[in-house]
């Protein structure tokens, strides 16, 4: 297997845009490109969670492609529900860890806020088992389960809204992100009740954005050291736990294995906080914290952008905003930043990042680990 | 009125899962149609304010461990006094599943309630909670 690296990252300001996804997906990709030095890729692998439904546009790789200016390029699209953009970089890295391809572009986006909220939700929800889906269940309806199971193991309402403060504190930092604005915790734990026991500034928001990296064969100044995938079953009644999510564990066992080094390695994470409480799962499994030590560690404040371990410097999902396909890159242009030196007005001293993506209801995950050259 | 659930299970791991599914989620095995009562305790249950199209809020949704092990998701008609660990019945209206609290009251206006008319599901009822004091 060759190594891989990534040449170049950029993305989108993420929010409201009126663009067209081709437009975000072009000003992400042209700009992974120059921050390459590429001039053309050889190839280009694609995220789009449904821009069938959200747009009405299918074949979207060739669609991307031809848009891009690339008409020529092999293009694919991936597809994994919310971590397609992760699941992109993958398909991408095996291309070019396989000797197949030697510049490959990943470019991700979503384009969703020209819907309604009911609208939105539902095609997210078309990721979720049928069964499940025809008793009204939607995303927040499951991450309403896993939060009221997540609390009886004794995770405090405080721990949980601290992630939200903490993200949108980092979103204030970083130009691209939607929200640029501070919450309190009492604002969180004021907000309006969405999925009881989760309220509204524990949820994510729904936004538009693109994101692009150029992944080389030829050395350059982030190496891809880890990568791993990790599923579980579709339904979540098939699932013996609720508080641990298995897909993220073999994800990150994975990416480790291949890295050869562990957790303690990594100076900076993007974690997939879609709602807060996945923020505090997600560090324990993927053994960044200790098992249940992760709302004592969030309250503590060794996860804000001066703490023992950075986690969301972007502001994360919940304040960089959650444009679907685009998300897995955008962490990763977040975590080539950090250890690039890039990431202005809130960069942490990282050599080592980690990016976690999950994909629907925790069904597809992924951790990606990258270093400093 | 306490309902018999059509499930499945793997003749490999020996996995219940409800509905009944064709292949086990962790074996490629055709799995066995099994029933369970449709009895369990609440695994974890939320509201839904702004439920999908087709729903009206407060929309509950629970999830229930049905007797043998597997899940179940259900709707509710309330959740006030439901916690995790607590007992319910199960039963569908129109083909749609509904859990209800069995608290004391509740399962004594249960049992008289519908004593008349359904007697052989309170048997069921009171089989399965007479079950659940006999394990423990």
């Amino acid at each position: 297997m060759l190594d891989v690296w990534v040449a170049g990252a950029a993305m989108t300001r993420v929010g409201k845009r009126t663009e067209r996804l081709q437009d975000l997906m072009a000003e992400a990709a042209h700009g992974a490109l120059r921050a390459a030095g590429v001039e053309a890729p050889d190839a280009i692998v694609v995220a789009a969670m449904n821009p069938e439904e959200f747009l009405g546009d299918g074949n979207f790789a060739s669609n991307a492609a031809s848009h891009l200016g690339f008409a020529q390029a092999p293009a694919l699209r991936v597809e994994t529900a919310t971590s397609s953009g992760a699941a992109a970089f993958y398909a991408g890295f095996g291309l070019v860890a396989a000797g197949l391809r030697r510049a490959v572009l990943v470019v991700g986006g979503e384009k969703m806020t020209h819907l309604d909220t009911p609208r939105v939700s539902e095609l997210i929800s078309r990721s979720i088992d049928p069964y499940e889906r025809s008793y009204g269940a939607t995303m927040p309806a499951l991450a309403g389960l896993v939060t009221r199971a997540l609390m009886a193991n004794g995770v405090g309402v405080r721990e949980l809204a601290q992630v939200a403060v903490k993200n949108h504190a980092n979103g204030l930092q970083n130009p691209l992100a939607h929200f640029r604005h501070a919450v309190t915790l009492d604002e969180v734990l004021e907000s309006r009740m969405v999925a009881d026991p989760l309220r509204l500034l524990h949820c994510c928001p729904i936004s538009d954005g693109a994101a692009a990296v150029v992944l080389t064969a030829r050395r350059a100044g982030v190496r891809v050291a880890g990568i791993g995938q990790g599923s579980d079953t579709l339904a979540l009644r098939h699932r013996a736990a609720l508080t641990s999510f298995k897909a993220t564990q073999a994800a990150a066992r994975e990416a480790f294995a291949m890295a050869g080094f562990g957790p303690e390695r990594v100076d900076v994470a993007e974690i997939h906080d879609a709602f807060t409480p996945f923020e505090l799962i997600s560090l324990e499994d993927t053994g960044l914290v200790p098992p249940g030590k992760a709302g004592r560690a969030t309250l503590d404040g060794e996860t804000t952008l001066h703490g023992r371990l950075p986690v969301n410097p972007s502001g994360g999902l919940k304040a960089r905003g959650h444009p679907l396909a685009a998300t897995g890159l955008a962490q990763i242009v977040e975590c080539v930043w950090q250890v690039t030196g890039r990431a202005e007005g809130r960069q942490t001293q990282a050599r080592v990042a980690l990016a976690h993506s999950i994909g629907g209801l925790a069904t597809n995950n992924w951790v990606t680990l990258l270093t400093a050259a | 009125m306490i309902e018999t659930i059509d499930a499945s299970r793997c003749p490999a791991c020996r996995t219940i899962v409800a509905p009944p599914a064709s292949y086990c989620p962790h074996h490629p095995v055709a799995m066995e149609p099994v029933s369970l009562p449709g009895a369990g305790e609440i695994v974890s249950f939320t509201t839904l304010h702004s439920p999908p199209t087709g729903f009206k809020a407060p929309l509950h949704i629970a999830l229930v461990e049905l007797e043998g092990g597997a899940r179940f998701v259900c709707h509710g008609a309330e959740t006030r006094g439901l916690r995790i660990g607590s007992p319910v019945a199960i039963e569908a209206v129109d083909r749609v599943y509904y859990f209800s609290y069995l608290g004391v009251v509740d399962r004594a206006r249960l049992f008289w309630r519908r004593a008349g008319h359904a007697g052989d599901r309170v048997n069921a009822i009171a089989r399965s909670l007479a079950k659940r004091v006999w394990k423990g």
